[in-house]
């Protein structure tokens, strides 16, 4: 149990990480790029905000498949799989709440640094420290979703015991099996560890007021 | 510094000067509010588009007549300027910011949360800001309208004495004619968005211009 719990943190946490280095990016492009590309990155994330795990985990893993583009990488049904198309599950939600927060600081801040001078990479870095509580909350929403998904975790994973077995396609298992006792205490371990990362988000917000 | 051919437009409001010196001793804008004065700093500063030629040094600070901070202590607030900008180490550069603090009364304060302060107060830390990156440009909107009237003559003198011993051009919009005769020797009359008086400073007294005879009535009331 304590086995798969750790996976399920440990491959969560991974894709919300990887996520966070596409998104923020992104959306600093988004609310202080000059491209007028930009509307097409914003369109992305908000059409992937309500892209089902399901369909992205058929497509990551028709792509590892043995016969697929990627199949020669041999990743299908390995945590790294899993990782890629939670990755591609939760960008989109974390990408479009990171504009939010990012749009809510204040818009003279930027002109105020660039009248300073300030260059261009120091300036995103120190108007992203501004957002930091709403990009708190962005990655709390991308872990959350990436620990709750159950469809993309099965595909790509394929639910091997002491391979790529998390809390949420164990949950599916035990109940498929009729064990609702072991279903529960899965699920007790989920909202447990999802408790304790929204109270360690608590306790980070509360010092970026 | 100077510009050529600048023209940039905000809505209805359209900005065209065809020629903008500024040298070392100091350069006033004036006029009426909405004649252009705060565009004409913003397309001097490159912060919105325009035509036209500008030439302005490579470190240049822009103090805003409503100053925007960053989260965090008005110490941190003017060192990270200073390390994001000249890249100084944080313990030079924290050094430095409490120096240029305390010159401009804001000593006391310096662990406050800087979106705390007052708008004078901001005033302040802005330009301590500013010149704590030691600019070859400086830019002023108004910058004491709101700092207390007996802690004006000290900032004046700050920004004086830095003009003084850095050579550093200065173009300053204001209201306020001891502003003006303190720290500028040119002024440039604009209205409606075009530039209607160069003159020295020395030479206001003198003006047909009705808004400068508007400017010298009214300081002269307060007498």
């Amino acid at each position: 149990m304590f086995e798969i719990a750790a996976r399920s943190v440990g491959v969560s946490l991974a894709a919300t990480l990887v996520a966070a280095c596409f998104a923020l990016p992104g959306a600093l492009w988004i609310v202080y790029g000059r491209s007028r590309q930009r509307i097409v990155l914003l369109g992305v994330f908000n059409v992937g905000l309500g892209l089902p795990p399901v369909a992205v985990g058929l497509a990551v893993a028709f792509t590892f498949w043995r016969s697929g583009p990627l199949g020669w990488l041999d990743l299908l049904y390995t945590p790294v799989a899993m990782v890629v198309a939670q990755t591609l599950v939760i960008t989109p939600l974390m990408g479009t709440l990171a504009v939010v927060a990012l749009r809510a600081v204040d818009p003279s801040l930027n002109d105020q640094l660039a009248a300073l001078t300030v260059p261009a990479r120091s300036r995103l870095r120190l108007l992203a420290r501004e957002a930091i509580p709403g990009l708190l909350a962005a990655a709390l929403a991308g872990f959350g979703r990436a620990i709750a998904e159950v469809g993309a975790a099965q595909m790509t994973g394929g639910n091997i015991e002491g391979q790529t077995r998390v809390l949420t396609t164990a949950t599916m298992l035990e109940v498929s099996r009729g064990r609702f006792g072991a279903a529960f205490a899965d699920v007790a371990v989920l909202l447990g560890i999802v408790a304790i990362v929204a109270g360690g988000m608590l306790v980070l917000q509360a010092r970026w007021r | 510094m100077n510009g050529r051919g600048i023209s940039a437009r905000r809505g209805q409001f359209h900005l065209a000067i065809d020629a903008f010196d500024a040298g070392t001793n100091g350069t006033a804008l004036l006029g009426r509010n909405g004649a252009g004065k705060s565009t004409l700093l913003l397309v001097l500063q490159g912060l919105i588009a325009y035509d036209g030629v500008v030439d302005r040094p490579k470190r240049c600070a822009g103090v805003f007549a409503q100053p925007a901070v960053l989260r965090g202590s008005v110490l941190w607030n003017v060192a990270a300027i200073a390390r994001a900008v000249i890249g100084l180490d944080e313990r030079i550069a924290r050094k430095r910011a409490k120096m240029v603090l305390s010159r401009v009364a804001l000593g006391d304060v310096l662990d406050l949360d800087a979106r705390r302060l007052s708008s004078g107060q901001r005033q302040r830390l802005a330009l301590a800001r500013a010149l704590a990156i030691e600019p070859q440009a400086l830019f002023l909107d108004e910058p004491f309208a709101n700092v207390d009237a007996d802690g004006r003559p000290a900032l004046r003198q700050l920004v004086g004495d830095y003009l003084a011993e850095s050579r550093c051009t200065l173009v300053l919009a204001t209201q306020n004619l001891i502003d003006v005769t303190t720290l500028c020797k040119k002024a440039m009359v604009l209205e409606n968005g075009r530039p209607v008086q160069t003159l020295d400073t020395s030479d206001i007294d003198t003006s047909k211009n009705q808004y400068l005879q508007a400017l010298i009535a009214e300081s002269s009331v307060a007498r």
